[in-house]
């Protein structure tokens, strides 16, 4: 038992990967054999972009048009107000989902700002990514966490204010640290995690 | 009069003054309730409107306090939460789980439950001293260096339990002793651990045996040290009471205004007038209330036990409904404000108070001024008023004196001019007045005294048949004294037998029905004449009361009704007018019997002459046969004597057929030359017609009917008249026409003519130009009479001194056309 945790614990990115392939993709790892050998970052890549181009498209062709048509509008509460969920929300929450489903994979939004406390950096990992976005926003941050005797890999995005629902709730809400952000701007980052055990 | 006339013109003059206060009173009136009444409603809805908004914005802001203060104390709570020895010792924990299903921790957490539940001191100190309590225990003291953890001292009291479990729901470390050591079959556990996951979770109300209150709780997944999932729960039970009412208690406006927390099940969470544990009053209030967005309703009962129209302000918990009992559409935490509606309308019901106590005073107002004014109209309208009573009572001495500058004021003048006009017009008038009455009094007497002096007497009655008056003929006729007849009945007093009394009745009352009296017409024609009709004496016999004659005394009266003007209102009257016809009915009985002797000498003197020419041919005829010797101029005398016979029996027998026919009375078509032709032969018989030269020119067909001795008669008497006119001598001219079934006979002759004053009066009865014994002066009478009968007409004309023309139309009877031939003149 012992020597099966250690085999694990010295090749965690082979096991990432092929993890990875198995759940999140439905890859047919069995039949690729040997693995292929995508990497955990490539994973956290493609999750990324896919959550991104999701949110982007959720953020302009609904929020913000039904905001210019004054059809509807997105505000925090939205479940007591008839309104639609703040871009921020529908991420959170399809990221709750996500988790829900028992694939694994996790994500959400950090920041060094949070209104929520749930929401501030938990590892040294996410502080020091997000810290880094000051300098270099465009690159994602990666490396190897562990929780006991689990250990994960953790990808960071920098997440910017791409509407003006972000910055306006952000610069608003009671319960905001900071309240100058501008469009645009790294108000945090997006963390993906996955298992490596 | 006056005592009379005096409370009327009181109450009328009441009456106007009334009806000026009421219409004013009713103008002020009618708008002030209409205001009053609108201004209540608008108000009551406006009243409604506000508060109802502000309620709502009251319900927010507290809500949003309220979220605020179970954020916050999320918040703190989560620090422990996340403190990293904490989460280190429970990751260390799930490690030891997942190693292996049998492993000898397990045994040992069945063994640590055993002996938790039996409160085993060893075990209680090893789940309330180790380093995890400890840290609890210093959390809840607040002896942790950062001051943010401190925990204010209300929240500390409120805290029931604090424990953690690990990541398989058994209990970790415990601040006290109370809870239970395994919680993963809790609903609050399940939903906090959310397969992993991890969520906050905020139980709703409900009683805590161990806590001995009605508690709330709120569970905090405690997350590795990558936030990656649950490795145990923090749970912190809280008494809801001591939580919420410092934040909700202090909210209070007015006297019953305050905000209340409920549950979405309408438990009450923390009010400051209600229990925590109850539930709303009214049931049907819960789902008004408990809705996503915040809003305020007009409910029927305001939950408090209290029934009536409350205005209910409401509002959910945004953050912390998202963790009521795990899910939003699980459940929901909802402010509600709320203030007593008798309170809430106070204000508009001072209002409305005071508005009606100052439209009371308006209307007093009104009232008082209403009666000043209508007094200033209506005093001298009333004076107007007595001076027309006195104007028309012909009182008014003095002008009336108004000067209120305006119309009424013109008003008094014109009455003092119209009175000034009336009098001098009723001075013309009384002098008029005076002199008419003074006429009418002559007139009368006048009358009097005509009726008076008339024979005939005159009786006028009223229409139930009393005597008005009597003129003095016919108070002597029947007897009565100077005033013994006034009022009297009438039929009382005629000393008449039944038929006499019900004839005169019955012509009354013809008379009063307007009928016109039927016989009155051919009465006049036929009485007295009809008597004296010497060849048609009694053809109709008439009743005495049909003939309307009575009998009073020895006198023998025509009567005549006849209606009376009578005055408006009055009864209908009517006038008896008696004519005494004694005298004249006498006279008549003598002319008549004349007439018939006339008659009878005419006839006779024809019959003699007739007879007498050949009488004396048969005279002369005997005397020449005793002379004559020779036989046969003898025989030739006998012969003529005989023939002589002949005629003379012939001439008898034609007089006795008219004693035959003339009890004939009935009417035939008779031939009108024939009868002229004979009578023309008895008048030449009659009278000495030597030199008379007689014209004949008969031209009619057709016959007339009629009694032929009646129609010869005719002609017989103006052939006669004719005759006698002539002396005997002259040219007669006879023709019959017929034009158009009219038949004309002309009978002309060339004597003197009748002077003109005589034209009018020769078909009057006894008018002659003859000497005594020469006429009766019936003739042309009754042939004017004979003709009218038979339907035809007569008439004379007289150019004077060229002779007279008689004719005689009769209708003609068509039917019946003359069989004999036309005479021709001989």
């Amino acid at each position: 038992m012992r020597s099966i945790l250690t085999t694990i614990l010295a090749r965690p990115v082979w096991c990432a990967v092929i993890l990875a392939c198995a759940s999140a993709y439905q890859l047919q790892a069995k039949d690729i054999s040997p693995p292929a050998g995508i990497s955990p970052e490539r994973v956290a890549d493609y999750v990324h972009a896919v959550l991104d181009a999701d949110r982007t498209i959720y953020t302009n062709q609904v929020v913000n048009r039904m905001q210019a048509k004054g059809i509807v509008s997105a505000v925090e509460h939205w479940e007591h107000e008839n309104a639609l969920p703040l871009p921020a929300q529908f991420l959170q929450h399809s990221g709750k989902l996500v988790a829900e489903s028992g694939r694994g994979i996790r994500y959400r939004l950090i920041s060094l700002w949070p209104v929520y406390q749930r929401n501030a950096p938990a590892t040294e990992l996410e502080r020091r990514a997000l810290e880094s976005f000051a300098q270099t926003p465009d690159r994602p941050f990666t490396g190897i966490v562990s929780s006991g005797r689990k250990q994960y890999f953790q990808a960071i995005y920098s997440d910017r204010a791409i509407s003006d629902a972000c910055v306006k709730c952000h610069n608003s809400h009671p319960l905001s640290p900071k309240r100058d952000f501008k469009l645009n701007d790294v108000m945090g980052g997006m963390t993906i995690t996955i298992p490596l055990d | 009069m006056t005592t009379t006339s005096l409370p009327i013109l009181k109450a009328m003059g009441w009456g106007l003054k009334r009806k000026l206060i009421v219409s004013m009173l009713l103008v002020g009136v009618v708008p002030l309730l209409l205001g009053l009444g609108m201004a209540f409603l608008q108000g009551s809805k406006e009243i409604q409107v506000v508060s109802g908004e502000s309620f709502q914005a009251l319900a927010t802001e507290a809500a949003r306090k309220l979220d605020l203060l179970v954020a916050e104390e999320v918040a703190r709570t989560s620090r422990i939460a996340v403190h990293p020895d904490i989460v280190r010792e429970l990751e260390r924990r799930r490690d030891i789980l997942h190693a292996s299903d049998r492993n000898p921790a397990r045994i040992s957490l069945a063994q640590q439950k055993t002996h938790w539940e039996a409160r085993d001191p060893a075990a209680v100190k090893a789940l309330t001293e180790n380093p995890t309590a400890l840290l609890l225990q210093a959390f809840y003291a607040g002896s942790q260096n950062e001051s943010d953890l401190l925990l204010p001292q209300v929240v500390r009291a409120a805290t029931k339990k604090l424990f953690v479990t690990d990541v398989e729901g058994n209990l970790f470390a415990a601040l006290t002793t109370r809870p239970s050591f395994a919680h993963a079959d809790s609903l609050w556990w399940k939903g906090t651990f959310n397969k992993g996951v991890g969520q906050l979770y905020i139980e709703d109300l409900h009683f805590d045996d161990q806590a001995n209150a009605y508690v709330v709780s709120v569970s905090l997944p405690i997350m590795d040290s990558l936030r990656y999932e649950v490795v145990g729960v923090l749970h912190r039970v809280i008494d809801a009471k001591e939580f919420f009412s410092p934040a909700t208690h202090p909210i209070r406006f007015g006297k019953t205004g305050h905000v209340m927390l409920i549950d979405s099940r309408g438990t009450v969470l923390s009010c400051p007038i209600l229990p925590t544990g109850v539930r709303l009053s009214d049931p049907a209030l819960i789902p008004q209330v408990t809705t996503r967005q915040p809003g305020w309703v007009t409910a029927e009962s305001d939950g408090h036990g209290g029934t009536g129209t409350a205005i209910i302000g409401f509002a959910p918990l945004p953050e912390t409904s998202r963790a009521t009992n795990g899910a939003l559409e699980i459940g929901a935490w909802h402010t509600f404000v709320w203030q007593s509606s008798d309170e809430l309308f106070a204000p508009i019901r001072h209002l409305m108070l005071w508005m009606v106590i100052l439209a009371l005073v308006a209307l007093s107002l009104l009232a008082t001024l209403g009666y000043f004014a209508a007094s200033r109209i209506v005093t001298p309208v009333r004076r107007l008023q007595e001076a027309a009573r006195l104007i028309g009572r012909g009182e008014l001495r003095e002008p009336i004196q108004i000067h209120t500058g305006d119309e009424l004021e013109e008003l008094a003048v014109e009455f003092n001019r119209m009175h000034t006009q009336l009098e001098a017009a009723f001075a013309g008038l009384n002098t008029q007045v005076e002199e008419k009455t003074q006429e009418v009094q002559y007139l009368q007497k006048s009358t009097d005294q005509v009726l008076d002096a008339v024979p005939t007497p005159i009786i006028m009655i009223d229409q139930q048949d009393r005597i008005q008056y009597m003129n003095r003929a016919s108070r002597e006729a029947l007897n009565t004294g100077e005033n013994g007849w006034s009022a009297r009945p009438l039929f009382d007093l005629l000393p008449l037998d039944q038929d006499h009394l019900q004839a005169l009745r019955q012509n009354l009352r013809s008379v009063e029905r307007g009928v016109p009296t039927a016989s009155s017409h051919s009465d006049r024609e036929r009485a007295p004449h009809v008597a004296r009709d010497p060849l048609n004496p009694t053809v109709v016999q008439d009743s005495p009361t049909s003939r309307r004659e009575l009998t009073i005394g020895s006198h023998l009266y025509h009567y005549e009704w006849f209606p009376l003007e009578s005055r408006s209102g009055a009864g209908k009257r009517f006038g008896l007018v008696l004519r005494d016809t004694t005298d004249e009915s006498r006279l008549q009985d003598q002319l008549i019997q004349a007439e018939k002797s006339g008659s009878l000498d005419v006839l006779t003197a024809g019959i003699g002459h007739e007879l007498n020419n050949p009488l004396f041919g048969i005279l002369g005829l005997g005397e020449a046969i005793q002379e004559e010797a020779d036989l046969e101029r003898a025989k030739g005398y006998a012969q003529d004597i005989v023939g002589h016979g002949r005629k003379m029996a012939a001439i008898i027998r034609d007089f006795t057929g008219v004693a035959s026919r003339e009890s004939k009375n009935q009417r035939v078509p008779v031939d009108i030359t024939a009868q002229l032709e004979q009578a023309l032969a008895i008048v030449q018989t009659s009278h000495d017609c030597l030199g008379l030269n007689v014209q004949k020119h008969y031209v009619a067909l057709s016959a007339v009917t009629a009694l032929p001795d009646q129609l010869r008669l005719a002609f017989l008497n103006i052939l006669t008249n004719a005759i006698q006119a002539m002396g005997g001598r002259g040219d007669l001219w006879l023709s019959t026409e017929e034009h158009n079934g009219i038949i004309t006979v002309k009978i002309r002759d060339n004597g003197p003519g009748i002077p003109k004053q005589h034209l009018g009066k020769v078909f009057d009865p006894f008018f002659t130009t003859k000497g005594q014994g020469e006429g009766s002066g019936l003739g042309l009478t009754v042939a004017q009479r004979l003709v009218k009968k038979f339907g035809g007409e007569i008439r004379l004309e007289s150019p004077e001194g060229k002779g007279t023309t008689c004719v005689i139309i009769l209708p003609a009877d068509k039917a019946a056309v003359r069989k004999e031939e036309p005479c021709v003149p001989s």
